[in-house]
């Protein structure tokens, strides 16, 4: 963990987010943490309800009125953002952490010109005439074509795909030094999608950013992320870089996932992981994902795991890493689509 | 914009020549006789007939009506409420004080249904919204004569800080206004709980937005970001709403005027409907759609103000 300590630019540690529900408290999120390191892309995987959204919405400290984080801290500029207040956060958002969002149809304002809503973050600090300006520089960056025409439109004159840039561009209009990105590829076609994730691959580079990128595919992951963190049911269950989560996976859910996303050459049936995450009301005792998981062990249902080391990056919390535990190994086929990307990856 | 305009206009006059044809041939195929006066002998009445067109058969004078109207704004004589005087020119007297009355309450209702909505939408579930929401079911139901009695009953009987009754003797406006302002309080509360009622719900549902979340990412503060995004849009739909409020306004000015002895539309369509006074209570009824047409032309109008979906949508 402490290899390049001084690059961390975003730290979460152990961060707890609660919403307040009639049944009781939802335990969304359960002990987070994470380092984002400058110039890096950190990627968040799980299925929908698995608290990634809720973490991200925790740092840009846009929680719900219900939501309550129950402890833990993200460390940023020598800042606690969850302790600071609406004034501070509003200096923060915009300016210096962005945030793209899931669906562009439904994040811009849909009354408000597209230009408008870009140079709104701008004109705090600068006058019309330059927000404009540079607003039209942000619309060409983001791949807009016919940038002044395309200024004075409304959202629904604009594509999907051409919406989430205008996202992008609102997102990076206060000159952020992080950027979340939150599925933002999730509502466009798939057509798109490749487009957008090479647009944020892009701007990241020539703007230097740090990225969290949120998603539940993992296909998206491999062509984005130096880091990876698997989570379940609001805990991180595998934490590594994206080669040791793509080739050594060691946590049963990992596997699930990898073994659920779809393979065009081999033509197997698609794999679904059985049942459905727990309900966060009553968190299960143990390890939340041993009631679906095939290669659960007795211990699985009376304790939570710990975290296993792998490697200085690589860590898992499953008991299958336990030295006393049974040697389980990654599924078959799992195993021989690893071989298979691998050989792709020495070939490319 | 402009064909958008044009095309609103077009529609407008269609539906009031459809109006005009509906309450003639409704109120014309009524049974009173226009005339049943025994003391006019049958050759005056013979010859009032005959000028009157009422000699030839319906669908004649259907186009004489639809001729006087369209060429000089004729709308035909009273015959029993105010005989002998042209209904255009008893139109023109009775409808300022209606005029007042409603504009005034529709006013008065737009800002203050808006303040209470925002008030309770901003404070929601809290006491200031329980309150509010509690007030604005009462508003709704209860009819606005109602109001228009307990109002009297306490602001000029208990309380005399107005006048009873609309003062016709009033040499200026302002005075005028003043015994207006009961009838005015009790034809708005309906319309301001109206507005109230949906904003709430609407700037609910918009504050909750993604568009919302994005205003906050953008680094605007709260306050910020509800009055330039969710403000507006919160307003598309409120705009239908003010189509209903109107008539509904001047549907509850007929009972209160009558209340407050306003001399305005209101009695004189009820008096021309009892007396059988064909001529001017179609008048009046093309008038009251003409009312409604209009509101509706500038409420359309003020959609694609707020909407630009509306304003550009089509013409790519």
């Amino acid at each position: 963990m402490a290899l390049h300590d001084n690059d961390t630019i975003l730290r979460v540690q152990d961060l707890s987010v609660s919403f307040r529900a009639y049944g009781g408290m939802v335990r969304a999120v359960r002990g987070v943490s994470f380092d984002l390191r400058r110039g890096e892309t950190v990627a968040i995987v799980g299925e929908s309800g698995s608290g990634k959204s809720v973490s991200t919405k925790a740092i840009m400290g846009i929680l719900p009125a219900n939501a309550v984080i129950e402890g833990g801290s993200v460390l940023y500029d020598g800042m606690d953002l969850t302790r600071l207040g609406e004034e501070e956060m509003n200096r923060i958002r915009g300016r210096r952490i962005g945030l793209v969002f899931q669906d562009p149809m439904s994040a811009l304002n849909p009354i408000m010109k597209v230009g408008h809503q870009i140079t709104e973050v701008l004109r705090k600090r600068m006058n019309k005439h330059d927000a404009k300006a540079r607003a039209l520089a942000l619309m060409e960056a983001v791949g807009i074509p016919d940038a002044p025409r395309r200024f004075n439109q409304y959202p629904f004159q604009f594509s999907g795909g051409m919406r989430q840039r205008i996202v992008i561009a609102i997102a990076l209009a206060g000159d952020p030094e992080i950027l979340i990105c939150d599925e933002p590829t999730t509502a466009l076609d798939v057509t798109v999608q490749a487009k957008i994730l090479d647009l944020i691959n892009q701007i990241k580079e020539e703007r230097h950013l740090s990225v969290i990128f949120i998603t539940h595919d993992l296909g998206v992951v491999a062509h984005m992320a130096d880091r990876v963190n698997v989570m379940y049911a609001g805990r991180i269950v595998e934490t590594g870089t994206a080669e040791e989560i793509f080739f050594e996976p060691a946590h049963p859910y990992t596997w699930a996932l990898l073994s659920s996303v779809p393979d065009l050459q081999t033509h197997e049936r698609l794999m679904s992981i059985p049942g459905t995450p727990p309900n966060m009301i009553y968190p299960p005792r143990g390890d939340a994902f041993a009631a679906r998981n095939q290669y659960a062990l007795r211990i699985d249902f009376e304790q939570e795991p710990p975290y296993f080391s792998l490697s200085d990056t690589h860590r898992a919390a499953t008991w299958l890493l336990h030295p006393k535990a049974p040697k389980v190994e990654m599924p078959e086929i799992l195993r021989e689509r690893i071989k298979r990307m691998k050989e792709e990856a020495a070939h490319a | 914009m402009f064909k958008y305009l044009l095309g609103r206009i077009g529609a407008m006059l269609l539906t009031l020549f459809l109006v005009m044809t509906l309450s003639f041939w409704v109120i014309r195929l009524m049974p009173m006789s226009i005339f049943e006066n025994p003391e006019v002998s049958p050759e005056i009445q013979a010859q009032l007939e005959a000028e009157m067109h009422l000699d030839k058969p319906m669908i004649v004078q259907y186009f004489y009506f639809i001729e006087g109207i369209v060429t000089r704004g004729d709308f035909g004589t009273s015959v029993k409420v105010r005989p002998g005087l042209d209904v255009f020119d008893i139109l023109a007297i009775r409808i300022p004080p209606t005029v007042v009355l409603n504009v005034f309450s529709l006013l008065i209702s737009l800002p203050l249904g808006i303040i209470v909505g925002v008030a309770a939408a901003l404070q929601r579930n809290k006491a200031t919204d329980n309150v509010l929401s509690f007030l604005i079911v009462i508003c709704i139901s209860v009819p606005s004569f109602v109001f228009a009695s307990l109002l009297q009953y306490c602001l000029t009987y208990v309380w005399p800080i107005f006048p009873t009754l609309y003062d016709s003797q009033a040499t200026t406006f302002g005075a005028q206004l003043y015994s207006m302002v009961l009838p005015i309080i009790a034809l708005a509360l309906n319309p301001i709980a109206t507005i109230g009622r949906y904003l709430r719900g609407e700037l609910i549902e918009t504050l909750n937005s993604d568009y919302m979340l994005l205003a906050r990412t953008k680094g605007l503060s709260r306050t910020q970001a509800t009055i330039f995004h969710a403000f507006r849009n919160s307003l598309v739909p409120i705009a239908n709403t003010i189509i209903p409020m109107i008539t509904g306004i001047m549907g509850g000015s007929l009972v209160v005027e009558k209340m407050f002895a306003v001399p305005g539309m209101g009695g004189l369509l009820i008096d021309s409907i009892l007396a059988g006074d064909h001529f001017l209570t179609v008048a009046l009824l093309i008038f009251y759609s003409a009312i409604s047409l209009v509101t509706i032309l500038i409420v359309d109008i003020s959609y694609g103000l707020i909407d630009p979906r509306i304003r550009v949508g089509g013409g790519k």
